[in-house]
């Protein structure tokens, strides 16, 4: 029993504490349909990376992305950074993803998770679901989006 | 400090270790440990009698979905569990369980050109017409495989997969095997391995289930087949892409015992510029229901995915008559027109223009033989403009022709019903908005007109609190009211809400979900790690 006690707090406490880098390595696709892996896409060692999980049919997901669209080039001034777009679309919506994203006229880099191999993997359970990725590690995540969230954003991405 | 003292020897000393390692990480931060991930999800509500809007009453009046998932990474090494916990399954889920158990499971392995997972996988080959395993807890769907898969890239421009496996049936497992390969030719690839302007791509997939037969008829098809084939051409701004599927024979109580084989044919188009985007889909498809068990019906057990090729809905109104894709013969498509007017000072105009139309086929073999049988149709413009830094209006306008009697079954009217729509947000300081919405839905048909208004306030970054209504004022007089609210830190969020729910697609303080219909209190608390 103590054994076992010792052993929940081996995964609760201390694993999260010991536990670095190597991101799952799963692969997603650009908005041409070429595979990469999401390890090798976020272990940028000098720019912060924030991951937004959205899909075309989600009106606070649009919301956000809109909002962070329209202050992107003013942020990234300030802080460096940069914004992947994941879209979680499926069968039903993907095609329309590219379509959606030019013509709404959004600057981020895109990538589709159409089977959410990466949503599982990142254990994502709603969207909108925002993560920011320093050196390889996830070091701030939000799920939901109210806005003035951006707000907490910001500040957590000037943090060192 | 005193707690763990009198811990016996060995568990003291391990505890201790634990705290060294701990310690140790602090100090040799470029030791990699792997990736510790992990989610809680519970759904939960709790229902009272309310005979106005036919609501489903469970006999102890309580029902939880809750699901908890670790997944952990080192290096070439990836293990998972996921346990899902009914206590017992919420109103309206496709099925009644009052259980614990852990369902998924999964060992695999990433070398340099393939990999290999163990236990239960998701797979998808395509657009997932020919083959898909995926998980929605919302609709209750998880057909998940229990068996090996097998991806395998032997050369830069070719990629191989594998499967073979049971499908998962709630709890338990299909009592038939599918097996499946795929392979992808990048020929952009062929000759070079840099990334070129134009990708050219073929793809061919063969996938069956074999279900032992125990019937009388010699000829019965134990194991159904099915061969896709998939091009695909994509440059920088134009794509076209074509997949054909064909099914072999495979009578079943979903296609009257039908004997003839199932076809599928799938284009779709985009051409995309600066600020501008236009995507076109066809489809057309017959005797196209392909499941782990003949028997099987509804959300049970799929094989492959076929989505209805329409707008997807966000809000309360346009959720009411939702098309759903015809298995037994179809044909039909949608376009979609995306573009923005960049005005002064960011004040930009975004429209959004989609039609669909899907019709019957007059011979039911034949895919090109459409009929004059329409089954639905949608057309939609909508307008978001932002009017200042804390102004954003969306106007939006819908015409839908929904054919109750073949999306529902039964005779019913056809209907024919219009849709107009505002939401507005304002966002009155830094971190204070408040966001509303009206609708109106008209038709003369089924249920007559309704309307809806949503107004939400939100104070970021926490909370969020919200009352909407949605009245049918034209034939059952029924207001469906909701109040609520959710409170959200990092990737934890908790909401609470009362009311009356329809059924259908809502998205309220931020994430969008299926409910079904019921009248009571619904919590819902979602958590997810990351270390």
């Amino acid at each position: 029993m103590r054994n076992l006690l010792v052993l929940g707090l081996l995964t609760f406490a201390v694993i999260p504490a010991l536990s670095q880098n190597t991101l799952p390595d799963v692969k997603i696709r650009n908005l041409d349909g070429k595979e990469v892996s999401f390890s090798s896409i976020s272990s940028a060692k000098d720019t912060a990376i924030v991951i937004s999980f959205w899909a075309t049919w989600c009106v606070p997901c649009i919301t956000e992305m809109e909002t962070l669209n329209d202050q992107y080039s003013e942020k990234q001034k300030e802080i460096p950074f940069k914004i992947l777009a994941v879209s979680i679309d499926d069968a039903r919506t993907i095609s329309k993803v590219k379509p959606f994203v030019r013509g709404r006229g959004w600057d981020f880099d895109f990538y589709t998770d159409s089977n959410h191999d990466l949503k599982r993997a990142l254990n994502i359970n709603d969207i909108p679901h925002i993560l920011i990725i320093k050196n390889g590690s996830i070091v701030y995540q939000h799920t939901g989006y109210t806005p003035g969230n951006e707000e907490e954003l910001y500040t957590k991405l000037k943090m060192k | 400090m005193k707690g763990y003292l009198h811990f016996p020897l060995r568990t003291n000393f391990l505890f201790c270790l634990l705290l060294l390692l701990a310690e140790g990480h602090a100090q040799l931060p470029n030791i990699s440990r792997g990736h510790l991930s992990g989610s809680f999800e519970s759904y939960t509500q709790f229902y009272q009698p309310d005979s106005k809007i036919n609501a489903i009453l469970p006999q102890d009046r309580v029902g939880s979905n809750n699901y908890l998932k670790l997944d952990y990474n080192y290096n070439r090494i990836a293990v998972g569990i996921q346990y899902e916990s009914y206590l017992p399954t919420v109103a309206g889920f496709p099925f009644t369980l009052n259980q614990s158990k852990i369902v998924n499971r999964y060992f695999r392995y990433t070398a340099d050109k393939f990999t290999i997972q163990v236990g239960d996988f998701y797979e998808q080959f395509g657009s997932g017409l020919i083959l898909r395993s995926w998980e929605n807890r919302q609709i209750g769907i998880n057909n998940a495989l229990e068996g090996v898969k097998l991806h395998f890239n032997p050369l830069p421009y070719l990629n191989l997969k594998g499967v073979y496996g049971r499908q998962r049936k709630i709890f338990d497992y299909a009592n038939s095997v599918v097996r499946g390969l795929d392979a992808e030719i990048d020929f952009s690839k062929l000759r070079s391995n840099i990334d070129p302007k134009t990708r050219f791509t073929v793809g061919l997939s063969y996938v069956s289930r074999y279900q032992q037969y125990t019937g009388p008829d010699p000829l019965f098809p134990a194991t159904v087949s099915a061969y896709g084939s998939r091009a695909e051409i994509s440059g920088k701004s134009a794509s076209l892409s074509l997949e054909y599927v064909y099914k072999t024979k495979d009578p079943t109580p979903v296609n009257g015992q039908d004997k003839t084989s199932g076809k599928a044919l799938l284009i779709n188009a985009s051409v995309t510029g600066k600020n501008i985007g236009l995507n076109l889909s066809l489809r057309s498809l017959e005797n196209f229901d392909y499941r782990g068990e003949r028997d099987a019906i509804g959300t049970q057990l799929p094989v492959n995915f076929v989505p209805a090729l329409t707008k997807q809905h966000d809000y309360l109104t346009p959720n009411i008559y939702v098309y759903n894709a015809q298995t037994a013969g179809e044909a039909g498509g949608q376009v979609d027109l995306f573009y923005n007017i960049k005005g002064k000072r960011n004040r930009t105009s975004r429209v959004a223009i989609n039609f669909a139309q899907y019709r019957g086929l007059s011979n039911k073999n034949d895919i090109f033989s459409i009929s004059s049988n329409k089954y639905f149709s949608d057309f939609s413009i909508e307008w978001k403009k932002k009017w200042s830094k804390s102004w954003n209006t969306t106007l939006a306008y819908h015409n839908v022709y929904y054919n109750k009697s073949v999306v529902e079954g039964g005779i019913h009217d056809n209907i024919s019903a219009n849709i107009l729509l505002l939401n507005a947000l304002y966002k009155y300081a830094k971190n204070r908005s408040f966001r509303f919405e009206v609708q109106n839905l008209f038709t003369k048909q089924d249920d007559g007109n309704w309307a809806a208004a949503v107004a939400e306030f939100g104070f970021a970054p926490a909370f969020n609190i919200y009352v909407n209504d949605l009245y049918n004022y034209g034939v059952t007089n029924i207001h469906y009211t909701g109040i609520g609210g959710s409170y959200a830190k990092g990737a934890t969020r908790f909401a609470i809400g009362y009311g009356r729910q329809r059924a259908g697609l809502i998205c309220v303080g931020g994430v969008c979900r299926f409910v079904p219909a019921a009248t009571g209190i619904t919590a819902t608390l979602t958590t997810t790690f990351n270390n």
